[in-house]
């Protein structure tokens, strides 16, 4: 073999055999445990804090609400999808729920007439024929709709 | 941030009928637009060099050592916009040390990595070694260090080396052939493999790339061969370019007609992503697509070139034109890796609307960035012309 | 044996040993191409799969009302970027026209809650549809990352490891249902997870647990007792792009078939 091809592999070979070496040495250690993947990447991914705490949990401290709740219509609509959660609020009683303010274009998200929405159980409104500018909570208790102030 | 912020507010101000929320950001900019033109440019250059060499076009020659030279300082430069679009380009490593072997992006490293050490690099090193030695011998400062360390420490000068060098080095232009085929091919499947696009999604996707990557790199490699002759002061070797421009003419029209096959192909076959893409061709890309790529890149160097296949005015008038129809070839190639890469993108996945794309001046992706690197492989072949120029080569293969 | 013979022994050892190195050097870079060729199902004795539950979720669009409730709680679960760009979950409000023509809008992803933009008299049909990612079984974008940073975990959910994408934007590029995004905060690739931080706690997605018409259904589609595989029992269920192959495991009850 000639000295230059023999040369040329040579360096071929070390080139080659170095970039192994770093390829494992760089390699994560978890790579490959269960595909080709971080497997320590689900750990990463299921460690995070959940926000939302569920209905059990509002209910601890607002009970009162919570049982208003489940007399009336509202009662499939979960705490959670009104009162945005806070991190913290599952610790304090004192810290009440985030605020929402009641107003129409808040009750229209879901109330508000849309062609798409009829006949799928949620009353739909023309909100402007519907007691016109006032807002929602006015006369609805927005916990138990039907329990109307006037 | 809020500068991107703002840019997305506008953008989602221009759509048209219905995309994806999450399409409004158009995540591949200019710089993927540059990594196919430039490797492009390097495959064409590289096979240009490989006609002269393995199918014994010898009116090239004096070609050869240039596109070669060109080919190298382009494909220095070919990854690194690709590395600088990346969110995190610290990270581009992993690329190569956990390569996901299904992905198209990740072999692409590879073959990278086997075209720049295994076939360009070599070919050059056996075509220069000999010169080198001789070189090492007579230069001082830097040149000599360098010089002689390229050579690895073989200083045979003899007949029988300059023998095996000439033999090798035809033996890694061979290989080198498939590999540029396979390194501009793969840039094309990298689109094409896309399924979920259907403007990308094509089996012609490759094809098309590769040969549109020849025209370009012939074109290059013939502006490049001007205006080194004109800087030299040397004479144009004129049957040298007018075979470069009759390549240039037969591989766009190969280029042409495949292209055109698969418009027609979506065309007739009129699938249903067909009235959007109908949409795209007559609105959004009107101009890039209709004018710049086929007007101006495709049917006026044909014509041009096709003329003077049969008839030939004078020299100067066929320099002039031959540095016209480079320099407009280019462009067009340009749009055609814009109109592949933006196009395909500014129709939505929901094949009902359209994005619009700003381009940026400044930034990672913006136009300034593209100019550093187009015009940075330039600098590195003047570089290289300046080392290892291929007009003082003593030894030329046969 | 003069000097010259050990240099020529020497040498042929280098030489061979060489040869042998490189060989198994090259056979082992070679190697991962393999794959490539007949891609393997992943199988790891470690885990049974079987014993894993099998998550995906039904989506009711007979149901949904298109408050937006679902993709806002997305937002804050997950702390997804509150612009209009990033989604990983959103509702899309299809409307046909009487003319034929198909309107589709979603502004804001729904959040807020959609009204409809044609007036009733032209109004053929209208329905919603909530989006999200579909945890293909055959992902198109596991298959384009580059590095293994996105991947179906053994209880298959697409996920994202977001210390290791490199922000090439080629899943994005790859997903045919528009449901991965850049996140402009950590700089990867973002998506649906199901909520794995929740799923694996024994929690509902905060999607499911925001909607007030329980148009969602998320469960186990191994355990044949949960609402999901009734709800895939009950009803004629479809996926979404079906002719792309990639095996969705997120069900719609009464698609249309202008849904893309
Ligand atoms: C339909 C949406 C909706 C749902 C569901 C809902 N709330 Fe409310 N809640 C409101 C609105 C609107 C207000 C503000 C009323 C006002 O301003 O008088 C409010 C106010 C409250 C307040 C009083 C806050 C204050 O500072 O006065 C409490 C406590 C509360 N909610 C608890 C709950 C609990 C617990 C649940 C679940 C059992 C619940 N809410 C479910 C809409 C909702
Ligand atoms: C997250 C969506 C949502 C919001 C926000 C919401 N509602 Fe409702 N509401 C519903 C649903 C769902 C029902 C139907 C429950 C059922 O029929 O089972 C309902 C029912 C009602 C009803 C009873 C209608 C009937 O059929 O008798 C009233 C009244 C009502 N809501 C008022 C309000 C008011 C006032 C507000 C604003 C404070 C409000 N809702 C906000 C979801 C919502
Ligand atoms: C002035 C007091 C008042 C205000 C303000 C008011 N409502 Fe009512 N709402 C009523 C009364 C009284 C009824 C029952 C009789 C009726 O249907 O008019 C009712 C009925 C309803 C119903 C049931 C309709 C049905 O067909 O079953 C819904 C839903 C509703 N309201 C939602 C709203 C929403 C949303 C708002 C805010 C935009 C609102 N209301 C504001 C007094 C009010």
């Amino acid at each position: 073999m000639p000295k230059i091809i023999f040369r040329l592999l040579f360096s071929f070979v070390v080139f080659v055999g170095v970039f192994i070496l770093i390829q494992r040495s760089l390699k994560p250690d978890s790579f490959g445990e269960y595909g080709h993947y971080r497997g320590n990447s689900l750990n990463d991914n299921k460690m995070r804090t959940p926000y939302f705490k569920g209905e059990a949990k509002c209910a601890e401290c607002h009970e009162d609400v919570y049982d208003m709740k489940s007399m009336d219509l509202h009662d499939g609509v979960r705490c959670e999808s009104c009162h945005y959660p806070k991190i913290d609020a599952n610790t304090d009683c004192e810290v009440g729920p985030p605020i929402v303010k009641g107003t129409i274009k808040f009750c229209a998200q879901c109330h508000g007439i849309n062609a798409a929405r009829l006949d799928k159980g949620v009353p739909q409104l023309v909100l402007k024929e519907h007691y016109e500018n006032q807002n929602c909570i006015e006369c609805h208790n927005p916990h138990a709709p039907w329990d109307l102030k006037e | 941030m809020e500068e991107h912020y703002r840019h997305l507010y506008e953008a989602l101000s221009q759509v048209d009928g219905y995309i994806y929320p999450n399409e409004i950001d158009l995540h591949w900019g200019l710089m993927i637009v540059l990594y196919p033109y430039i490797t492009g440019l390097v495959a064409g250059a590289f096979i240009l060099a490989s006609l002269e060499r393995v199918f014994n076009v010898k009116v090239l020659k004096p070609t050869y050592g240039l596109a070669l030279l060109t080919a190298l300082a382009f494909l220095f430069v070919a990854t690194l916009p690709l590395v600088s679009h990346l969110q995190h380009p610290l990270r581009a490593y992993e690329i190569l040390m956990t390569p996901n072997p299904t992905s198209a992006m990740a072999i692409f490293g590879f073959v990278y990595l086997w075209y720049l050490m295994v076939v360009l690099l070599l070919e050059i090193w056996f075509d220069y070694r000999l010169d080198f030695v001789l070189w090492s011998k007579k230069s001082t400062g830097f040149k000599k260090y360098f010089y002689k360390i390229i050579t690895l420490g073989i200083h045979d000068t003899d007949e029988k080396s300059a023998k095996i060098d000439d033999k090798l080095g035809y033996f890694i232009t061979v290989l080198g052939i498939p590999s540029a085929f396979l390194l501009h091919g793969y840039v094309g499947f990298i689109f094409g493999s896309i399924k979920a696009n259907p403007w990308w999604s094509s089996v012609l996707m490759p094809v098309i790339f590769l040969f549109s990557a020849m025209v370009s790199g012939i074109a290059l490699v013939m502006i490049i061969y001007m205006v080194v002759s004109w800087i030299r002061k040397v004479k144009i070797d004129m049957p040298c370019l007018d075979t470069i421009a009759k390549y240039l003419f037969y591989i766009l029209i190969i280029d042409f007609t495949l292209e055109s096959l698969d418009q027609i192909h979506r065309i007739y076959e009129a699938e249903e992503s067909f009235d959007i893409i109908k949409v795209l061709v007559s609105g959004k890309l009107n101009i890039t697509l209709l004018v710049m790529q086929v007007i101006l890149g495709t049917i006026i160097p044909l014509i041009i070139i096709g003329i003077f296949q049969i008839y030939k005015p004078s020299e100067k008038i066929r320099k002039a034109a031959y540095f016209f129809v480079g320099i407009i070839v280019l462009i067009g190639i340009f749009f055609m890796r814009w109109n592949v890469v933006i196009g395909g993108q500014l129709l939505s996945k929901s094949l009902s609307g359209f994005t619009s794309f700003n381009a940026v001046y400044s930034g990672m992706e913006g136009y300034l960035m593209a100019a550093v690197w187009l015009i940075l492989p330039l600098f590195i072949l003047t570089f290289l012309l300046w080392l290892m120029p291929p007009w003082k080569k003593v030894t030329t293969h046969e | 044996m003069g000097p010259k013979r050990i240099e020529n022994k020497r040498r042929k050892f280098f030489q061979t040993s060489a040869a042998l190195i490189g060989g198994t050097l090259l056979y082992s870079l070679i190697k991962p191409f393999e794959a490539l060729a007949q891609p393997k199902e992943e199988e790891d004795p470690k885990i049974d799969k079987a014993d894993l539950p099998l998550w995906g979720m039904g989506v009711d669009i007979e149901k949904c009302i298109g408050c937006g409730k679902c993709a806002e709680a997305c937002k804050i679960e997950n702390n997804v970027p509150i612009e209009p760009f990033y989604f990983r979950t959103w509702v899309e409000q299809y409307t046909v026209k009487k003319n034929g023509e198909v309107k589709i809008e979603s502004p804001n992803g729904g959040i807020g809650g959609l009204k409809q933009s044609v007036p009733d008299e032209d109004i053929f049909k209208s329905f919603l549809v909530p989006k999200l990612c579909n945890h293909c079984t055959k992902a198109p974008c596991v298959q384009a990352c580059p590095v293994g940073a996105t991947y179906i975990s053994p209880d298959g959910v697409v996920l994202v490891d977001e210390t290791y994408c490199i922000g090439c934007s080629y899943c994005i590029q790859a997903c045919p249902y528009g449901a991965r995004f850049m996140n402009p905060v950590t700089k990867v690739a973002d998506k649906c997870t199901f909520c794995y931080h929740r799923i694996t706690k024994g929690l509902q997605p905060a999607c499911v647990e925001a909607c007030p018409t329980d148009a969602r259904i998320f469960g186990d589609l191994r355990d044949k007792e949960t609402d999901l595989v009734t709800f895939l029992q009950e009803n004629p269920t479809e996926v979404l792009k079906p002719h792309l192959n990639t095996h969705c495991r997120v069900f719609y009850n009464g698609l249309s078939s202008e849904v893309r």
